[in-house]
């Protein structure tokens, strides 16, 4: 079972460089070999994450080269299997599977460079997952970055795309610095690397500025992955250019492994050091607060259906980090069961934009309107999944937003629920909007604001010619992924196994005495009690609450022009023009600056909190 | 925001930044006082345990092999990735280079950098080799041996043509040779496994003696495969600009 940890790594990389030494035997007659053993990898590296993720009780340790700690001492590096770390990357595994599944038939002319991208990146996101040495944890950050940033220029054809990439790579790898700033000060400190042997040698001092900085610079870095507000302009630019298969993958696994990050490095190294204060969990709950409002108000005024996605990822990515900010168990857990269940329909949402431009060649929700009757199937999958992300039970999202709903509440936090239903609501809007308008002809036409056709216009299709009719392994995956996202919802006792999980990740001394001294701990304890789990009447009644909400702003603003109402002229959002406009300039100085004032702020605010 | 606007909140957040990073600092031990234990303990077990006396090489390809293999593929997926975006397009067709200012004539490559050039060409292969294959006994290894590797390349373009490069060097096969690189180390890790031993266990022979060439195991292999590896990267990476400046320009 253990030498499963390394391989879920290296199969990977070795099939990705092997395609690439044998791309010459991959011409187009061979496209069946290549994307067969490309999907044939990703469903191993699956399964592999899957075996560790069931089997893993309480935690596998793997310690490369065999070296094994000493005294305390870790010489080499470690991968750590616990249900919740297996578990993501064991997701992310997933998501590359559909996709390479969805893209066999999506791009006509491919050589191996995808192929071994996507196996790089998969690669990369899995030893995110599982390393357990901080230093490693940059080195998986950047594989995962590179890859990443080659896929968002896939299609270089177009000036877009590559100004996506390099808005993203530039962004990624200013955090990245501050993230080794922050590592190379710790090392300093400790002279370690292994997050369990630098958590053990920071606690029980108090805080100092040392402790502080490096811990606001790796979190900062995590957060421009992250995409959280002020760090998220990248996201749009690159999810709006990225090939759809790729935005899958960065919606729905990426972006969220930032936020693991920042949860790993705080609950192995610092957790315990800064002593869980309030001033943490309310800096990074307003962060994860202002990243959903700002961006369903941001996802909400879009006309450019993966804008309008990549929008919505954001947002959902600080109702995750609210999740995660509770620092209690049940909050974790709910972040997690709401990052599946999100991932999930979002993939499906972006396979199903993709065959939008594989069929109709457009991706702009004025021109498009209507036109997507001829879709039904694709349009039927999108309502669903666009029902799903407005959080309607049975949909995995209800439970994980309902669960950091509770623990939010029963911890004085009333306002969380009131952020994560507004958010839900104005995101599901629209994306049921898009969807109602475009595949069922719902109500009028969006009017078109010229500046924001003229960005959804730039999008051509990512296909060599538009299709008479979808392949069916593009249909199939959109559809597999809404299924297991009811799948997952209806799954017994999700709820106390997964708090049982986030329990354990949440123990900063079990993980220590299972990482440096290879003990067995067979109960764990984390800093806040475990709460309930039993799924309540206002979990269902928030999500009911949520879709129902979702839909009727959906309509509104669809049959807008036709209420009786007095100002006819103006639309739901236009307000927001000018802003989005001004904030997301597309400007790769803006969005630096923006980094630059956001890490003054929190620096500046942990520092006068904690000091 | 206009580039004044940015100017000034960039400046004052980057004092606020500077400021607060110097908070950091100051909590550094002081010159001199190494905390440990890490570069203790190595130095005290480091070369009994591989005789490697290279002990930054033993970190890089044993102690932490997994983080090179991690770096290794970054390398690996920027080479792949520069294929993607300089990948000839549809809408270009291949041309010599003409330069685009009429009136200038063209000055040749002067026989002092052509002497010189060719002159360098071989003490760089032989000194690159030496690099990459003695990074176990003395500083050095794969990676920086790969990179001098890859200025031979870059004398051989200076001496001659760009199309002697292209012919020496033509980008599938340094495609393929870099993947093999890559590849490689991630066999060498799996063999361990084959054995029982732990991924990227140093499983080969240590040899006699440390310092000796043939000592240290799988770090000398290693070391090797990563010095394939960058050499054939930089020349793809290099060949793939030059062949984007000199010879595919937009139709």
């Amino acid at each position: 079972m253990r030498t499963l940890l390394p391989l879920a790594v290296a199969v990977p990389l070795l099939v990705a460089a092997g395609l690439s030494a044998a791309s010459a035997a991959f011409q187009r007659r061979n496209r069946w070999a290549l994307d067969g053993l490309a999907i044939l990898t990703a469903a191993a590296v699956t399964a592999m994450l899957m075996a560790l993720t069931v089997g893993a009780g309480s935690a596998q340790v793997y310690w490369f080269g065999g070296f094994r700690p000493a005294h305390g001492v870790a010489l080499g590096i470690d991968f750590v299997a616990s249900p919740l770390s297996a578990g993501l990357a064991a997701f992310a595994g997933l998501l590359v599977t559909a996709a390479m599944v969805f893209s066999w038939r999506y791009f006509e002319r491919v050589s191996t460079f995808y192929h071994a991208l996507m196996l790089v990146f998969l690669a990369g996101m899995a030893g995110f997952c599982l390393t357990g040495d901080v230093f490693d944890l940059f080195v998986f950050f950047e594989v995962m970055g590179v890859a990443a940033y080659a896929l968002t220029a896939y299609r270089t054809e177009e000036r877009g795309p590559l100004q996506g990439a390099l808005n993203f790579a530039i962004t990624n790898s200013v955090g990245a610095y501050l993230s080794l700033a922050g590592i190379a000060l710790v090392y300093g400190r400790t002279g370690a690397l292994n997050m369990a042997q630098v958590g053990r040698a920071l606690a029980g001092h108090r805080p100092d500025g040392l402790v502080v900085v490096s811990f606001v610079l790796i979190v900062v870095g995590l957060l421009v992955k992250a995409s959280i507000v002020p760090f998220h302009f990248w996201t749009a630019d690159a999810e709006a250019v990225a090939p759809s298969p790729v935005c899958v993958l960065f919606s729905g696994a990426m972006v969220e492994l930032g936020l693991y990050g920042v949860a790993r490095v705080y609950w192995s190294m610092f957790g315990s050091a800064l002593g869980h204060r309030g001033a943490i969990s309310s800096t990074l709950l307003a962060l994860g607060a202002a990243t959903a409002v700002v961006g369903a108000l941001f996802c909400f005024r879009q006309r450019h259906l993966k804008r309008i996605l990549a929008f919505s990822t954001i947002s959902h990515a600080g109702m995750f980090l609210m999740g995660v900010a509770l620092l209690t168990p049940l909050g974790l857990a709910g972040a997690a069961i709401y990052v599946v269940g999100h991932g999930l329909v979002k993939g499906a949402l972006f396979l199903c934009t993709g065959i939008v431009l594989h069929r109709l060649r457009s991706i702009n929700e004025t021109w498009l309107h209507g036109r997507g009757r001829r879709l039904p199937v694709t349009g039927a999958v999108y309502i669903l999944a666009g029902l799903g992300l407005a959080d309607l039970p049975p949909f995995a999202t209800y439970l994980g937003k309902g669960y950091i709903e509770e623990s939010g509440y029963s911890h004085g936090m009333a306002w969380v629920t009131a952020v994560l239903i507004i958010t839900s609501i104005l995101v599901g809007g629209a994306v049921l909007r898009a969807g109602g308008g475009v595949f069922w002809g719902l109500g009028d036409a969006p009017s078109e604001d010229p500046r924001m056709a003229a960005e959804a216009s730039e999008e051509h299709s990512e296909t060599e010619e538009g299709r008479g009719r979808t392949p069916l392994s593009m249909v199939l995956p959109p559809l597999v992924l809404v299924a297991l996202a009811v799948a997952v919802g209806l799954l017994p006792h999700l709820g106390s196994v997964v708090q049982a999980a986030a329990v354990r990740f949440q123990d900063q001394g079990a993980y220590n005495a299972t990482v440096l001294s290879g003990a067995r701990v067979l109960h764990a304890q984390a800093p806040q009690p475990p709460e309930p789990t039993g799924i309540t009447i206002a979990d269902v009644a928030t999500g009911v609450g949520s879709a129902a909400g979702a839909a009727v702003l959906a309509l509104v603003s669809l049959y807008w022009r036709r209420l009786p109402l007095l100002r006819r002229g103006l639309e739901p959002g236009l307000g927001l023009v000018g802003p989005i406009r001004r904030f997301q300039s597309g400007v790769v100085t803006d969005y630096v600056t923006w980094i630059v004032l956001g890490l003054a702020v929190i620096g500046g605010a942990l520092a006068l909190s904690i000091r | 925001m206009t580039p004044g606007v940015r100017r000034g909140v960039f400046l004052a957040g980057m004092a606020a930044v500077l400021a607060f990073f110097l908070w950091g600092l100051v909590g550094l031990p002081g010159f001199g006082h190494y905390p440990g234990p890490y570069g203790d303990v190595l130095n005290a077990i480091g070369i009994r345990q591989t005789h490697a006396t290279d002990i930054v090489s033993a970190v890089n390809f044993d102690y932490r092999a997994m983080d090179t293999l991690g770096e290794e593929f970054i390398l690996f997926a920027a080479a792949t990735g520069m294929g993607v975006v300089l990948r000839h397009l549809r809408e270009e067709r291949e041309r010599s280079a003409v330069d685009e200012a009429r009136d200038r004539t063209d000055p040749g490559t002067s026989e002092a950098v052509r002497v010189a050039a060719i002159t360098f060409t071989g003490p760089t292969v032989v000194v690159g080799w030496y690099i990459v294959s003695h990074g176990q006994v003395s500083p050095g290894g794969g990676f920086q041996g790969g990179v001098i590797l890859a200025t031979a390349f870059a004398m051989i373009y200076l001496a001659g043509e760009f199309l002697a490069l292209k012919r020496i060097s033509p980008v599938p096969l340094a495609d393929a040779v870099e993947a093999v690189g890559a590849a490689s180390f991630a066999i060498i890790g799996i063999s361990a496994l084959g054995v029982g031993a732990a991924f990227l266990a140093n499983v080969l022979p240590l040899g006699h003696m440390p310092g000796e060439v043939d000592s240290a195991g799988t770090i000398a292999l290693i070391s090797f495969f990563v010095g394939i590896e960058v050499t054939a990267a930089f020349v793809v990476v290099a060949s793939e600009f030059l062949e984007q400046t000199l010879i595919v320009r937009r139709h």
